[in-house]
């Protein structure tokens, strides 16, 4: 019996240390992480959320009105969604602003890797041809945040 | 050479969609749904949405029943770059289920693929036939509008590339068995290069 409850004690130390070092990771990944794909993304969301969207938000179309009903009745919502609904919408609007902003952060990088007139056609395809070691490391952070790389990798 | 290669996989995706139905579409992904989109380029469509809302109207005017008598055909759009995938939305309704979220953001990673940067795209909802004809052309366009409207914001895709329009039940795409599921689907087509770039990467659209 001792035996047992000991070895009982020890799983829940290693549980433990196993929640620890995942809250560790989700609180740091974000920080340097790429941002996820829109489809992995909305699909958490779908998986985290599926109750509460229906118990508070059945009806609500995907859209802003579905980000105001999270941000209505979020307190009410389960502990899973709260957390996923954060990591979510931080990647998605991440993803956004970095497609937003690409070219004002990477103006530099453009100007000295691809030249002007070649960027100016085409900013992306010039990205998508440098190694990112060659990418100041904002400008190479921010397009990798854009997930156009990963995208194209994909087709 | 290579566009010919690309416009192979695309006609075989479209015919493996049509033939293996609603279960296997849910798993094509964004990198197939943007292959499949950039099979054809360089053609610009002068059909416009305005142009097949009426076209839709018309078939129902001119070809009265139950269920359509003749299907309506659009040549023009035949030869472009398309997929076709199945949306779960509530009954009657153009709300998305969260079921097809997924979906949705798929559609849109694939919108944002950097070879489909400055094109536009139809976004084309179809019905099964339950309901009356001219009720589910107004159905389809809603809900056509509803994955738009999502496609655009939270998935950030830019409104001018996109165009709703709602087919109803007039192109069934199982005409022997017109409440079947199969016909139930949204397509989207690439209608061509939309938009060109400016000096600091701006977008507008092209002369």
């Amino acid at each position: 019996m001792a035996e047992r409850r000991e070895g009982g004690a020890n799983v829940n130390k290693v549980t433990s240390l196993v929640c620890a070092l995942w809250l560790v990771l989700v609180a740091v990944l974000p920080v340097n992480a790429q941002t996820m794909s829109y489809a992995d993304a909305i699909s958490q969301l779908a998986a985290a959320c599926r109750n509460d969207i229906a118990k508070y938000c059945k009806g609500v179309p995907l859209g802003p009105r579905l980000k105001t009903c999270f941000d209505t009745n979020g307190a009410r919502m389960s502990p899973q969604c709260q957390q996923s609904r954060g990591v979510v919408y931080a990647s998605i609007s991440r993803r956004a602003a970095a497609q937003r902003n690409i070219g004002d952060i990477c103006s530099a990088d453009i100007a000295r890797l691809c030249g002007t007139s070649h960027a100016d056609a085409h900013l992306v395809e010039c990205l998508l041809g440098v190694s990112p070691a060659a990418m100041s490391p904002q400008c190479n952070q921010t397009f990798t945040d854009t997930g156009w790389r990963t995208e194209r990798a994909r087709q | 050479m290579k566009s010919h290669h690309i416009f192979v996989i695309a006609a075989a995706l479209v015919i493996w969609a049509a033939v293996t139905g609603a279960t296997a579409q849910q798993q094509i992904n964004s990198g197939q749904m943007a292959t499949s989109l950039a099979g054809v380029s360089n053609t610009q469509l002068s059909l416009t949405g305005a142009q097949m809302r009426q076209a839709v109207l018309d078939n129902i005017h001119n070809y009265p029943g139950a269920l359509p008598p003749r299907p309506l055909a659009f040549p023009q759009l035949e030869n472009l770059a398309q997929f076709v995938v199945e949306v779960d939305f509530d009954f009657n309704s153009a709300v998305i289920r969260p079921s097809s979220y997924r979906t949705i953001g798929a559609i849109a990673d694939a919108l944002h693929n950097p070879i489909l940067l400055g094109y536009g795209f139809l976004v084309i909802g179809h019905t099964d036939s339950v309901g009356g004809r001219e009720y589910n052309v107004g159905l389809s366009q809603r809900r056509a509008e509803a994955i738009r409207d999502a496609l655009i914001d939270p998935f950030n895709v830019n409104p001018a590339a996109l165009e709703a329009v709602g087919m109803g039940e007039e192109q069934l795409r199982d005409p022997a068995h017109p409440t079947s599921g199969v016909n139930r689907r949204v397509q989207l087509v690439n209608v061509g290069k939309k938009f060109c770039f400016g000096r600091s990467g701006e977008q507008f659209v092209c002369p």
